[in-house]
């Protein structure tokens, strides 16, 4: 994409730069989009002013040998993260202050999600999953899954959407019930659920997706990826799934009885595989970034097609998008350590 | 991306007691310029302070396609998918599996998935064996039979508690089993460390980008079974399972005979490449169509045959018919039908002391088109059974000589120094379960030009 070597095409206008010490492995929005806060493989915490980039705190090797998941609280306030010494950090994402610690135990905390109204926070670690709701209440855990637990999602105000080798469960948070499992005989290695949480998504480590209605309790599978469909993204109205395990982004459309028996959107510019695919909140667009660190942006039709509408280039294979609640920024991290945003034009 | 080395993979299989964590801690301290990280999946004594030391619970994962040889390690892609994010920070990657372990799951790993294939690569198998206590174990255990079997280097560790003549012996069973694998003798797990690190047995790059399907599995059914039926009405009744959906595919005119199954089976693995029709309890089965029985009610569940006219019908199941307790009743007699013929496809894991290897030694050279075709269809068949396969090969219209190696169903054959006026000769060792030596030797021997 030599196109692309002389700054950002399109709707992506250049915006502020920052670098952090290593590999970034996660990043987002806080604080109203005052701040963005970005986690690097070292485990050290990075707080940038979100309009100049400019460096607010940085608070180093916080996760013994590394950090593995970032989430903002929904009013943007705090982030917490989780690492390979088994910790979750609860911070001001404004400061950097660090408020509190929940130690899980051995296992590694490698995936971490506020419930909607942000009064309750799952991790998982190893093969169970915690919800913790502030140091006054008890912590609750599930039983082991069968495997590692790959993906946590939030599916209601209490329910709870895990994923694991052959399952996705999901749990009554208060009661602390199992309620359904959804089975499929392979490795999940991604999971979305459309906003309506009706729809379940997961990629597979057979190179599929597998998805399942839980109002109709069915499901189908997509195969000929040609490789792990590890980034999926649902557009805000739950009507396209984007998915990544190609150098072309699919995107199946769950208009009418689709998306079985219909053509997906195949979107062809990449020519490295798909790392990191995300729906803005705000109309049809949909950022993609590869292993070679490209970045496109596309304009998204009713029918699933796509055409490109920005792209640049950053250094190294992109970890992360993110989108700004406006729709107007995006910013990109890689596995260089580059933070590059960009204002998005309407 | 920067293109860069691959860090080297080995991985250190044996039983409890073997001396696997002495061997350990001598290679971490030796190589103490390097950052090594060391998965362990027991714990261990490990002393030394510069390794990154992680324990990850074994998780082994079977492909959804069933395909006993597409077994990976979920917790090794896990744990070095993370890992490869701080690349520069270790040299070397030491796998250290519990006695227990099937090494087969582990290898697969490394060629399996694309994103550790790209960052790493696997550099050989080293077995430590007990030798006071593996005759006991080999009689009673398979997994420390595959050990021996899929190992690049046996340590043969506490020799200094067996007599002289019984290590012989004991070398010689093994030798049996593993013909292409090096057997060092220690005491204390005091092996010389570049004898088990930087082997660089496995480099399988170029084979998988030129052949990908070799990866796929010959057959997506497990069984079939072969029924004569009369016309009319028929219940295809099946139990509770081990998964709450099984593919089928039922053909019409089905032949009862060695070539009639052959057939049948090439047909229905294109019908198991279209999408599977989702069906129902109490509704009636599509013939010549993949579906997907739905099986998520618990006890019998009935689907509904309907046959215009006479015909033998196979049933190309991903179960076998046991698994399910899979009945064909005739409704109108209410009695069961019994199948005429059945067939496994996929033969089962099973485990007996039949491991054993042996040697083709040949001069001249092969028609590679040949070579790969008998190969890809030895594979096919036999891939389950064949644990390694390693050698050399002298391929017509090559100037150079070639290496080749394999684990189960994955080979690699690579280009190595010229032959120049050494004398063209081809040696390949197989290392399997009941492996038929006659039919393989004269398969390979049909190959040469």
């Amino acid at each position: 994409m030599s196109e692309l070597d002389k700054g950002p095409k399109g709707i992506l206008r250049s915006g502020w730069t920052a670098r952090v010490d290593e590999y970034a492995i996660a990043g987002a929005w806080a604080c109203g989009d005052d701040v963005f806060v970005v986690g690097d493989a070292t485990g050290s915490v990075y707080g940038f002013n979100g309009k100049s980039g400019a460096a607010l705190w940085t608070e180093r090797d916080t996760h013994g040998d590394g950090l593995l998941a970032l989430a903002v609280h929904p009013n943007g306030a705090t982030v917490a993260t989780g690492g390979q010494d088994g910790c979750v950090h609860i911070r001001d994402a404004r400061s950097g202050t660090l408020e509190r610690t929940l130690d899980l135990g051995d296992g590694w905390v490698e995936n971490l999600a506020w419930s909607h109204d942000g009064t309750a926070l799952a991790a998982s670690s190893g093969r169970k999953v915690f919800v913790d709701r502030g140091p006054s209440s008890d912590r609750w855990a599930t039983d082991d899954h069968p495997s590692t637990v790959s993906a946590v999602v939030w599916s209601g105000a209490e329910e709870l959407a895990t994923a694991s080798y052959s399952r996705v469960s999901f749990f009554d948070t208060q009661s602390g019930e199992l309620q359904q499992k959804l089975e499929w005989k392979g490795s999940l290695v991604s999971m979305v659920l459309s906003p309506d949480g009706d729809i379940v998504a997961c990629g597979s480590q057979d190179n599929s997706v597998h998805f399942w209605r839980r109002s109709t309790g069915k499901d189908s599978m997509m195969s000929g990826y040609p490789l792990k469909p590890a980034t999926l993204s649902f557009d805000g109205t739950g009507t396209f799934l984007a998915t990544g395990g190609s150098q072309s982004p699919v995107i199946w459309s769950f208009k009418g009885d689709g998306p079985e028996g219909t053509e997906p959107g195949v979107l062809e510019l990449h020519a490295a595989p798909i790392t990191e695919l995300s729906f803005s909140r705000r109309g049809l667009r949909l950022a993609s970034g590869d292993r070679d660190g490209a970045v496109v942006v596309w304009g998204v039709r009713d029918d699933g097609s796509g055409s490109p509408i920005g792209a640049a280039l950053v250094y190294n294979l992109v970890e992360s998008l993110s989108w700004r609640s406006d729709g107007r920024g995006l910013v990109a991290l890689d596995a260089g350590g580059n933070v590059t945003s960009w204002r998005v034009k309407d | 991306m920067t293109d860069h080395k691959k860090v080297p993979v080995t991985i250190l299989t044996g039983f409890l007691g073997s001396g696997k964590t002495t061997l350990l801690n001598r290679i971490l301290s030796e190589e103490h310029g390097k950052r090594i990280a060391v998965i362990e999946n027991e714990y261990g004594e490990v002393g030394i302070d510069q390794a990154l030391v992680i324990n990850a619970d074994e998780e082994i994962f079977e492909m959804s396609n069933g395909c006993i040889c597409c077994t990976v390690r979920g917790d090794l892609i896990r744990v070095l998918g993370n890992l490869m994010k701080r690349r520069d920070k270790f040299d070397y990657v030491l796998v250290e599996t519990t006695g227990l372990a099937d090494p087969g799951p582990v290898a697969q790993t490394f060629f399996m998935d694309d994103e550790l294939r790209e960052e790493f690569e696997l550099d050989g198998i080293v077995t430590l064996v007990d030798a006071a206590h593996i005759e006991q174990q080999l009689g009673r255990s398979d997994e420390s039979t595959e050990q021996i079997a899929f190992a690049d280097v046996i340590v043969l560790n506490k020799t200094d508690l067996v007599e002289a003549d019984k290590l012989d012996a004991l070398e010689a069973r093994i030798r049996e089993m593993n013909r292409m694998t090096k057997v060092i003798r220690s005491e204390r797990a005091n092996v010389p460390i570049e004898t088990v690190l930087h082997l660089s047995a496995f480099d399988l790059d170029q084979v998988l980008e030129r052949r990908p399907t070799f990866l796929e599995p010959e057959y997506p059914f497990e069984w079939t079974g072969v029924y004569s039926l009369e016309a009319g009405r028929y219940e295809l009744s099946l139990d509770d399972g081990p998964d709450p959906t099984m593919s089928l595919v039922v053909l019409p005119k089905q032949g009862g005979d060695d070539s009639g199954l052959r057939d049948g089976a090439e047909l229905c693995v294109r019908r198991y490449a279209d999408p599977a029709e989702p069906v129902g309890p109490g509704a009636v089965l599509p013939l010549d169509t993949h579906v997907s029985l739905q099986l998520q009610e618990s006890g019998r569940k009935s689907f509904v045959l309907e046959l215009e006219t006479a015909t033998t019908i196979g049933l190309y199941a991903q179960h076998t018919a046991e698994e399910f307790d899979m009945k064909v009743i005739n409704t109108s007699l209410a009695s069961e039908v019994e199948f005429a013929v059945d067939r496994t496809w996929v033969a089962q894991h099973e485990h007996d002391d039949e491991v054993g290897s042996f040697a083709i030694e040949r001069d001249g050279t092969l028609d590679p088109e040949k070579f790969n075709m008998w190969l890809g269809r030895l594979l096919g068949e036999k891939g389950i059974d064949i644990f390694r396969m390693k050698g050399f090969l002298s391929l017509a219209g090559e100037s150079k000589r070639y290496v080749f190696q394999g684990v189960h169903m994955l080979f690699d054959a690579q280009p190595e120094r010229p032959w120049g006026d050494a004398p063209r000769r081809n040696q390949v060792v197989f290392i399997g379960r009941n492996l038929d030596e006659r039919e393989i030797t004269d398969g390979f021997v049909a190959c040469l030009n």
